[in-house]
């Protein structure tokens, strides 16, 4: 009983409406992507930043957009390149010739979706400018603070990083997305269905509007409060003991990554009509919220191991909480 | 009040072994009380003070109440009086009389023990009254020696008490028929636990004068009245003589207070008479008090008993006119039960047949003498036939009961001093000698046969009556008497001698002529022959069924308690139970799989319970799905079996593997 003020079975209830309604939204620009846009939904009403990773063509910006117009609010988006420069993301002081005074002109993060193409195509130093932000929700111009909108979800994609022209991110930015995930090849019917002439698949235009930047702010406020009982949380740690214990890893996973992981769980929990979180929760989303954070060892890197797979072997060693008597 | 209800006749049904090891029926509604005060109490006690201080008042209460009872027959301080209680009933007779210093620890104990179950009843689990209950069984297990409850019967009343109350948790009444039942199994068993042993009876070491040379000395005052006596027509025992150096007879010389020695050292006959006589002491003197059968008790408080054959001595010495009363037991076999009846054997009999350097030729005279005799018992009356025929009681014949007295008697040359005369002291110890030699189990008993009553009720012992007899002891029917010197006066009647008697003279005669042959040249048969043994009822069968029993008693009783904690574990609970279920059927799941995924393998209303069983583990709420789990949990396993064949399903209820679980 660590949280005093629990949510109702009631308010669960309108969540997982709210919950469906979007994720329908979104699925008539992106097809038979279901659980991603899930995970994706997961990242936004958990509080946290999206990292698409996949290669080219797959639907990243499609589904980044589709969320945008299914949230409504703002939404802008920021294409990568190498000569990118940091206040073209973050905005810069100009001179108003009219009024003669500095004025502070908003960058593109000053939205409520913004989404980051290709984020790994820029220099280090923009993509740390964007990451800043995503951590801190102030964008600092002149020793002015800029507090940035109310949901803020960064969709950033990134294709995988041994194509050519792509800068690593640094793990410790790694770190700032909530979770990371791949959208893969539409099966074979979806795919048809794209491709017939006259399909609205990937019009983003058409994706309606289905709640508000404030709805969905108010929602993650409330779901941080879910109940998590004490064997899921022991459950966490004992994972993210066992990540850091492998020595196929040279970096397990930080307390800031468990944490992101137990608010994902919250939302996860929610979105299954649950008031409360089941180990189940947690082994689903394990990979896409630690998976990324994680850095293997050299020797590993050479035997073609992957932190998915540790994390798989991870989950199959650590023991799942079972219901017990109390 | 139904739980304080219920405690009380659980304890009272308990209670019943411990009861049965007093005499009578003044235990019963003792202990009864003590049940009913002590619930009483507790129950007024009521909620307003703690469970600790109940306790602290009651048990103390309790001990003084038994201090208070018995102090006058305990010397000594509330601590002594306490603490000398127990060995007190443990070296008493079996049972023990009822009187209050005896009475009393076992009242104590109820009284103690009903508290506790008692102010266990506060708490939730209702565990104390059982466990109380099998306290008292035990306890009466084991001061009855197991004897008390032969059959089971109360511990299945025990057990049938404690589900009538607490038929919806199993747990209690599980623990308690596994214990009870080991308790059942072990305690009568042939070596079981015996507290006596634990305790020394209080034996005196008292010089005894021997009475059979004073034999000769009562035959000389033919006139003097001994004792009187106001009873049913009985043989009066004086002294018992059961050790024979070759020379002489001897008594025992350890004797102890009545009531608090040891059981004797062969058990009392199946078929015993009650008997109390009062007896006025006349011209008898010495220490050895006349007494009625194996003495139970005496109205002389100083008087001291020989655990092993109940003669009393009076260590101040007896005083004209003293009058006492003795109760006691006479055995009481039947003809046709001594005809079929053996002897024992074993160290347990070896000091009455003890012959130390027997002479040949009184061995061979005996071994002839009882050769065409089948069972013990022709082999005694044979013997007495043999002692008897052509020898003639003579109060004049020179005393004594050595070999060589003895060898005069039966082989001495007609018309030499001593010859086939003798008083009755020959005529039992020869009887004795010739007995053991052929392994009956003898001794030596002084006394006076039953003399006729008087106008005035009182039958008089003259010094003309005071004689010898050998008694033999048969198996299951105690120390029966034979009297050679007339061959009447014995245990066995008449009628049924005559019968053994003329079976044998039809067979050949009786070798009442003594050898005066050289001895043969083939060597005589071992002087001391050993009794046939009779084969006792081995436990061994009855062990070797029980040991394998035992742990599938134990595993069934230990999934019996898991089961009935995962119940009141609800939702958790049930899902545990349909876990253990796929572990004893081999489908064990792996550690790494959550509720769901296990039950997405498992027949339909798998998935229904798992979700039930998380939301009951992880909700904030706990567990508020009522009775459902468990029905889904029962179609679960239901649909599990199915597929299984019975012959391994048997195995499910005792498999250990979900005991290693969590």
């Amino acid at each position: 009983m660590t949280a005093t003020v629990q949510v109702g079975e009631a308010e669960i209830a309108a969540f997982r409406t709210l919950h469906a309604r979007v994720g329908d939204a979104v699925e008539t620009a992106l097809r038979g992507k279901r659980p991603v846009i899930d995970l994706v939904l997961v990242s936004l009403f958990a509080g946290g930043h999206v990292l698409l990773e996949d290669v080219p063509g797959t639907g990243k910006t499609t589904l980044a957009r589709a969320v945008a117009g299914a949230l409504g609010g703002m939404s802008r988006r920021v294409q990568f390149t190498p000569d990118l420069l940091p206040s073209d993301v973050t905005g810069t002081s100009v001179y108003d010739p009219q009024t003669g005074q500095i004025r502070f002109r908003p960058g593109p993060v000053f939205a409520n979706v913004v989404l980051a193409d290709e984020i790994n195509r820029a220099a280090a130093k923009t993509q740390s400018a964007l990451l800043e932000v995503m951590e801190e929700r102030t964008v600092t111009v002149d020793g002015v603070a800029h507090a940035v909108p109310d949901p803020f979800l960064v969709v950033a994609t990134q294709n995988p990083i041994d194509l050519d022209g792509t800068y690593r991110l640094p793990e410790a930015q790694l770190d700032r997305f909530m979770l990371r995930t791949a959208i893969g090849y539409p099966e074979s019917d979806h795919e048809l269905a794209v491709l017939r002439p006259g399909s609205g698949a990937g019009a983003v235009g058409s994706v309606p509007t289905v709640t508000s930047p404030a709805e969905v702010a108010d929602c993650s406020r409330r779901l941080a409060l879910l109940h998590v009982a004490d064997p899921i949380l022991r459950y966490i740690t004992d994972l993210g003991a066992a990540t850091r214990a492998d020595d196929r890893l040279r970096l397990g996973a930080s307390t800031r990554g468990l944490r992101a992981l137990v608010r994902c769980v919250q939302v996860h929990a929610a979105a299954h009509g649950r008031h409360f979180a089941v180990p189940t929760d947690v082994q689903r989303l394990l990979v896409p919220v630690l998976a990324h954070r994680l850095v293997l060892t050299r020797e590993a890197q050479l035997a073609g191991a992957s932190t998915e797979d540790v994390l798989a072997d991870v989950l199959d060693r650590v023991e799942v909480p079972r219901p017990t008597a109390r | 009040m139904k739980r304080f209800g219920w405690s009380a006749v659980l304890l009272a049904v308990a209670a019943v072994p411990l009861a049965q090891g007093w005499s009578g029926a003044v235990a019963y509604p003792v202990f009864a009380a003590a049940i009913v005060v002590a619930h009483a109490l507790v129950a007024a006690a009521g909620s307003r003070f703690g469970g600790g201080t109940v306790l602290s008042v009651l048990l103390p209460v309790g001990l003084f109440g038994g201090y208070f009872a018995a102090r006058g027959a305990i010397p000594g301080g509330p601590l002594e009086v306490l603490r000398d209680s127990v060995p007190r009933l443990l070296t008493a007779a079996r049972p023990a009389p009822p009187s209050v210093d005896l009475l009393m620890p076992g009242a104590v104990l109820v009284f103690c023990v009903a508290v506790l179950a008692a102010v266990s009843l506060r708490g939730a689990r209702l565990l104390g009254p059982p466990l109380a209950a099998v306290a008292l069984y035990a306890a009466g297990a084991l001061l009855t020696g197991g004897q008390a409850d032969p059959y089971g019967l109360v511990a299945v009343g025990v057990v049938a008490v404690a589900l009538a109350g607490w038929v919806r948790v199993a747990e209690a009444p599980l623990i308690l028929g596994a214990v009870v039942a080991l308790v059942a199994v072990v305690l009568p068993g042939a070596n079981a636990f015996e507290p006596r042993e634990l305790v020394r009876p209080p034996v005196a070491d008292v010089q005894v004068a021997n009475p059979l040379p004073r034999l000769a000395a009562w035959a000389a005052a033919p006139e003097t009245e001994l004792f009187r006596l106001r009873g049913p027509q009985l043989p009066v025992r004086l002294a018992v003589l059961a050790d024979y150096t070759g020379a002489s007879w001897r008594a025992s010389a350890l004797y102890g207070p009545l009531g608090a020695v040891d059981a004797p050292d062969l058990p009392p006959g199946q078929r015993v008479e009650e008997a109390s006589v009062e007896f006025v002491v006349g011209a008898l003197d010495g220490t050895w008090l006349p007494g009625v059968g194996r003495t139970v008790s005496t109205s002389i408080g100083d008087a001291l008993v020989d655990a092993d054959s109940g003669a009393l001595v009076l260590p101040r010495g007896l005083a004209p006119g003293l009058r006492y009363t003795v109760r006691g037991v006479v055995d009481q076999p039947t003809d046709e039960a001594l005809a079929a009846a053996g002897v024992p054997g074993g160290p347990a009999v070896r000091r009455y047949l003890a012959l130390p350097n027997l002479p040949t030729e009184l061995a061979e005279y005996a071994r002839r003498g009882v050769e065409s005799a089948r069972t013990p018992y022709e082999q005694a009356v044979a013997l007495e036939q043999v002692v008897r025929l052509d020898r003639v009681p003579d109060a004049e014949a020179p005393t004594g009961s050595s070999y060589a007295r003895i060898s005069q008697f039966l082989f001495g040359a007609p018309g030499s001093t001593g010859a086939g005369k003798g008083t009755a002291e020959q005529f039992a110890t020869a009887y004795a000698v010739l007995a053991r030699a052929v392994g009956l189990p003898t001794r030596v008993v002084v006394g006076f046969p039953p003399v006729p009553e008087g106008p005035d009720g009182y039958r008089v012992v003259r010094g003309i009556d005071a004689t010898a007899w050998p008694e033999v002891y048969f198996d299951g029917w105690g120390w029966i008497p034979f009297d050679p010197v007339s061959g009447t006066d014995s245990g066995p009647s008449a009628a049924a001698k005559r019968e053994v008697l003329d079976r044998l003279a039809s067979i050949t005669a009786s070798p009442t002529t003594p050898p005066t042959d050289a001895p043969p040249l083939v060597q005589p048969p071992a002087p001391v022959v050993e009794p046939p043994v009779a084969a006792e009822p081995s436990r061994w069968p009855v062990v070797l069924a029980v040991v394998p029993v035992l742990p599938v008693v134990l595993l069934l009783a230990l999934r019996g308690i898991r089961r009935s904690r995962l119940r009141r574990a609800g939702a958790a609970g049930a899902w545990r139970h349909v876990l253990d279920l796929l572990v004893v059927s081999g489908r064990a799941p792996a550690p790494r799989l959550a509720a769901p995924e296990v039950a997405s393998s498992l027949p339909a209303p798998a998935p229904r319970l798992a979700d039930l069983a998380d939301r009951a583990a992880f909700s904030p709420e706990g567990d508020v799905a009522g009775a459902e789990p468990w029905l889904l949990a029962r179609q679960v396993r239901r649909a599990v079996s199915r597929g299984v064949p019975w012959y391994r399903r048997v195995w499910w209820p005792i498999d250990p593997r979900p005991l290693r679980r969590r």
